[in-house]
């Protein structure tokens, strides 16, 4: 399947800013089932400096500084990507999750796909006794582990709901789990806890879906803007599998991955320091189209 | 001389008698290793010089040095604040220092120095290469467990050449009569300020006794130390900064005396900005490059677009200007992984695999839980274990709690412990509990043991490290000696290594031939010369509000003044200290209550003692910038003047009293301060403030049909009475006065003279913008001065007063914003919002 992908954050600010210097991850990733095909970015007012790397995770990285007085800033980003995922059903046998944790904990590097790095707390999914204690209720002793990562996906599914206004980027993961609401990322962030909890590596995703569903098939939650989803290392054998809780769903080619780290803080699309503002209003519009 | 002989015989009697008393009365603790006594029950050689020495001194004299070095310590300002204080509290000295024999401190050393070398190996690693944890040496999990394993500096080579330039190990000497790491400190090390001071107040209050110890000097490791910064850098003569979270931090005042005795400038994230590869300092002058960075701010904080978004204490960029190589960071952010205790149980065969020898320390015996083994053994041995976290601060699941005994917990929470540990064992390590040694300390005139834990320093150097002779000990309260760290009850101690042969003295000052001839020092920070002027505007208002307190009370006092114009006066006096808030409006006039209230309510912030604390506050600041007395002056008059007084009598004398003291701190900053920029800020705030205040007195007081009694109020309050009588011989008259107060150059309380001063300070200042044209502050400085020198008494009306003050003021706001864009006032950076 192919998608083009429109991704344009606006800022405006109440007062001129005179200075801003911005990260952007905002390239599609280039593996992991997807071909990435074409990508550019606009930036209005136009950055004094634009440099570019691949951080850490593997995601492209660009850094922004724009030095000209201004009261709104428009990033506008547009990508082709080609997706090609072949997941295993939810029910297909794997391995015992007790033994997937053992080989994780055993990985003899600290690179970015090793599993080792997504087994502790980060800075935005700290491990608490009572998320792990939730999860570990889908995790039976010898249970495979797809199954028991399906099954706590569609419980936090259906024991969560979805409410936009409910949090912010800001709302601790405890307050989110307690009052058993909020967003992707929320829940993205109480499933990553859980299986870290129990010893599981599990990474934070951050992408988008399809905005409009294939015939006969109902809108996903979150289409409208950019989404976010756990990606499980489910052994040497099957590798790494993303899991959508917000949709209950196992990700195949509906989802396109922006970035992957161990929570929104390493994939944040747009983040930057600026000076002047006070007040400050943030639009995001995503759009994403079949081309074939 | 036969005589004389015995004079010594009879003055060392005592000394002998007083030291075998102490020596009955120390006994040390069961089954505890201790300093002073040894295993068989026999003083130490070295302490028994030390009490010998010191025996000889009498009862009342000990107490008095030890009085001595209290004193200094509360004047010198050496505080620290523990989490949640809000003051400053007296850094507790122990009256004893630990005393180390030169023979056993050289083995110390060794083990010290040799650990540095593996961890700056280890670093080199596990940031570059990854070879040792590839090849099984270090288990992954063991480093990416650690909040200070930072994925952006993977791979970024430490700009400089090394991740570390100053270690530092809390060491204890175990039972053996070894001494035993008990954890490493390769983040931000601190102590090292607090061990400089403490050796200079002890070494001052025993002055003779350290001399003739042969103490080794804690100079030449600064000296090294500092060597080693300059020479990391890229330039010769390179600007080398200490970057501290600032005057709320716990350990501020060390980081302030470290920047003064090193000559290093102290910085706060805000200070500094990215430009290009580089880093700058936001200065008076625009942006001087910075090559070196000594940081107190823990890594996570150090650079909101890469690491923690939510820092304020850092510097947007900085890891970028790292990957350029533009700027060399002590310690290399990331360094910090390396205090993780998962780690200890692998340092020995790293040593063995890196170094190719044994390490010559032991560490206290650590099993990480991550390892099957490891955690059965501490399962099996939980009451005898304490249980601590793998990689920070913390136990997972026991917040708020040091390290977990087994044996100590209550049933229920010890199959809690067991369960978490089964369940994630990498975030725990079970450490032996160790007996470690006790040192004497003086408490009522008796030697009591108590544990003590030391942290030692090691500094790296072109050629190995070098050692710090001596330390930072800390004392506990408490027999036991777990988890001695700065919090309640601890005291520290000087650490004294003491040789058999003489020591050179040595002291920071360079040599002749290496230094080349300055006259001007450094540069000074936007921030620092905000604090300044503020500085001068603060002492300056607390001054006029006394000069009106006084003057409201003073009459009080004399029954013969209670004319109807003496009480005009009077109620205007009371409405300016209304309307600068130093007090509350009261429904009938009552003088008293308000010159008691705008003398030293806590609550009013125009009261003049609201307005020195602020003036404290600000000087917080800046601290590595006052001399010790202008501090102590600041400190003093502060404290005074919280005094309570009790009626209009100590309202004068109290008034009177800060006023000399206001003016013998003007009288350091003239005469002690260098007449660098500095010096300049802290004048043009005090003369932009008196400026104002004194248009603001004389249109308040020589309105256009003011009568005798306003005049001469005015006159009093700005100090010219003597000046006024002496040229004129009458009465006040209001042309003369108006004259005197307002347009007279030469009378150094005008108007006019303030604003001649700001206007040769203003000039004397480096332009910031290149365009040739005049800026901001001097042109309103030189358009106030030519209308002051124009002016002609006789011809001044009140509401031209009016407008010279409004013009004063707007002096005073343009002279902010043009050398201080970054100041309190200005804009903070902010973070975009997040998406959704």
């Amino acid at each position: 399947m192919i998608y083009d992908i429109r991704h344009v954050t606006s800022y405006s600010y109440e007062n001129p800013v005179s200075v801003a210097r911005c990260s952007l991850r905002l390239e599609p990733r280039n593996g992991d089932g997807q071909e990435l095909v074409s990508h550019s970015v606009e930036i209005r007012p136009r950055p004094a400096e634009r440099t570019t790397r691949r951080d850490f995770f593997g995601t492209l990285t660009e850094s922004i500084l724009i030095e000209t007085a201004h009261r709104s800033l428009r990033i506008d980003s547009r990508s082709r990507v080609s997706v090609s995922r072949r997941v295993p059903d939810r029910t297909a046998s794997s391995s015992p999750w007790e033994s997937v944790r053992d080989v994780a904990l055993a990985a003899t590097s600290l690179g970015p796909s090793s599993p080792v790095g997504y087994i502790f707390a980060s800075p935005l999914v700290p491990i608490q006794p009572p998320v792990t204690a939730y999860a570990s209720a889908s995790f039976q002793p010898g249970a495979g582990i797809l199954a028991g990562a399906a099954d706590l996906m569609r419980r936090i599914r259906s024991d969560f709901r979805y409410d936009p206004k409910a949090t912010v980027i800001s709302t601790p993961l405890a307050e989110v789990f307690e009052k058993r609401h909020g967003v992707c990322q929320d829940f993205a962030h109480v499933m990553i806890a859980g299986l870290r909890g129990l010893g599981l590596p599990a990474a934070y995703v951050s992408g988008y879906l399809r905005t409009v569903p294939p015939p006969g098939r109902p809108r996903l939650q979150g289409a409208d803007a950019t989404h976010a989803w756990v990606s499980l290392w489910c052994g040497p054998g099957i590798g790494w599998i993303g899991f959508d809780p917000t949709n209950d769903l196992l990700v195949e080619n509906d989802h396109i991955i922006l970035a992957i780290g161990r929570d929104f803080s390493d994939v944040s699309p747009v983040d930057g320091i600026i000076v002047g503002s006070r007040k400050q209003k943030l639009n995001v519009a995503v759009d994403v189209v079949l081309v074939e | 001389m036969a005589g004389q002989a015995g004079s010594q015989e009879n003055k060392a009697r005592p000394g002998q008698r007083r030291m075998a008393q102490w020596m009955r009365d120390y006994v040390r603790l069961p089954g505890t290793p201790d300093e002073y006594i040894a295993e068989d029950g026999a003083p130490r050689a070295v302490w028994t010089r030390f009490f010998d020495a010191f025996a000889a001194l009498n009862p009342a004299d000990i107490e008095r040095r030890f009085a001595s070095a209290d004193r200094h310590l509360r004047e010198a300002g050496v505080t620290y604040r523990t989490p949640g204080d809000s003051a400053d509290r007296i850094w507790p000295l122990s009256h004893l220092p630990l005393i180390i024999d030169e023979a056993d401190w050289q083995q110390l050393a060794a083990g010290i120095a040799q650990r540095a070398q593996l961890l700056e190996m280890v670093l080199r690693d596990l940031y570059g290469e990854g070879r040792l944890v590839a090849e099984g040496a270090i288990p992954a999990a063991a480093i990416a467990g650690s909040a200070e394993y930072l994925r952006p500096l993977s791979g970024v080579k430490p700009p400089g050449g090394r991740y570390l330039h100053l270690y530092a190990a809390d060491v204890g000497r175990g039972p053996d009569g070894r001494w035993w790491v008990l954890g490493d400190r390769t983040q931000a090390p601190s102590g090292t300020g607090y061990a400089l001071e403490n050796r200079l107040v002890l070494s001052r209050a025993f002055s003779s006794l350290y001399k003739s110890m042969n103490v080794e000097r804690v100079a030449p490791f600064f000296e090294a130390f500092r060597d080693n910064l300059r020479a990391s850098a890229d330039r010769d003569e390179p600007q080398i900064g200490l970057l501290t979270p600032g005057s709320f931090s716990e350990t501020y005042f060390e980081h302030a005396t470290l920047a003064r005795y090193l000559g290093f400038l102290l910085v706060e994230g805000d200070d500094l900005a990215v430009s290009g590869d580089r880093i700058y300092i936001r200065t008076v002058a625009g942006l001087k490059r910075l090559d070196v960075l000594l940081r107190r701010v823990d890594s996570n904080s150090l650079d909101p677009l890469e690491l923690d978004a939510s820092s304020q204490l850092g510097v947007p960029g900085l890891i970028d200007v790292l990957r350029r190589n533009g700027v060399v960071v002590a310690n290399m952010p990331g360094s910090g992984v390396l205090e993780a205790r998962a780690l200890l149980g692998f340092l020995p065969s790293l040593s063995r695999r890196l170094l190719g020898e044994d390490l010559k320390m032991p560490h206290i015996a650590t099993w990480w839980c991550g390892q099957q083994s490891a955690r059965e053994e501490v399962l099996s041995r939980l009451d005898e274990i304490a249980i601590e976290g793998a990689y920070g601060q913390g136990i997972p699941g026991f917040p708020g709690h040091g390290p977990v005994l087994g044996g100590e917990l209550s049933p229920g929470d010890r199959e809690r412990l067991k369960a978490v540990i089964n369940e994630r064992g990498i975030d725990y390590v079970g450490q032996e509990l160790v007996r470690l040694s006790t040192t004497p300390v003086w408490e009522n005139g008796r030697l009591t043991p108590r544990p003590f834990v030391l942290r030692v320093f090691a500094a790296a150097t072109q050629d190995g490290w070098t050692i710090m002779p001596g330390g930072f000990c800390r004392i506990a309260e408490r027999t036991d000696a777990r988890a001695v760290s700065m919090g309640d009850g601890v005291r520290s101690a000087d650490v004294w290594v003491v040789s058999d042969k003489e020591v050179p003295a040595a002291t920071l000052l360079p040599a002749v031939d290496t230094v080349r001839i300055r006259r001007i020092a450094g540069v000074l920070p936007s921030r620092a010369a905000d604090n300044l002027f503020w500085l001068g505007r603060y002492l300056e208002r607390a001054e006029a509000t006394l000069r009106l307190v006084r003057a409201l009370v003073t009459p009080m006092r004399d029954p013969g003044k209670g004319s109807p114009t003496a009480q005009h006066a009077a109620e205007r006096i009371q409405r300016m200290l209304v309307a600068w808030g130093a007090a509350l409006q009261t429904a009938r006039p009552n003088p008293a209550k308000i010159a008691t209230e705008a003398l030293q309510s806590p609550d009013k912030f125009g009261s003049a003692l609201s307005l020195l604390r602020a003036a404290q506050r600000t000087a917080i600041s800046l601290r590595e910038r006052l001399s010790p007395d202008a501090w102590q002056v600041i400190t003093e008059m502060t404290e005074r003047l919280a005094i309570e007084v009790e009626d209009d009598d100590g309202v004068v004398s109290a008034a009177e009293l800060t006023l000399q003291e206001l003016a013998s701190f003007a009288g350091l900053a003239q005469e002690n301060m260098n007449r660098a920029a500095g010096w300049r800020f802290l004048d043009m705030g005090r003369r932009a403030e008196r400026a104002i205040n004194t248009a603001r007195f004389g249109r308040q007081f020589a309105y256009d049909d003011a009568n005798d009694e306003d005049l001469d109020i005015l006159l009093t309050l700005v100090d010219c009475q003597i000046t006024y009588r002496s040229r004129y011989l009458v009465q006040p008259l209001l042309a003369p006065v108006r004259d005197l107060v307002v347009l007279d150059p030469y009378n150094p309380r005008s108007v006019a003279f303030q604003v001649s001063v700001l206007n040769d300070h203003i000039a004397n200042l480096p332009a910031l913008k290149e365009h040739g044209l005049i800026e901001r502050p001097q042109r309103l400085a030189v358009a106030a001065q030519a209308m002051l020198t124009t002016a002609e008494a006789a011809q001044l009306e009140v509401k031209t007063l009016f407008a010279l003050e409004q013009d004063l003021l707007n002096l005073a706001d343009a002279i902010g914003a043009h050398y201080f864009p970054h100041g309190p006032n200005a804009s903070r950076p902010e973070k975009l919002t997040g998406l959704a």
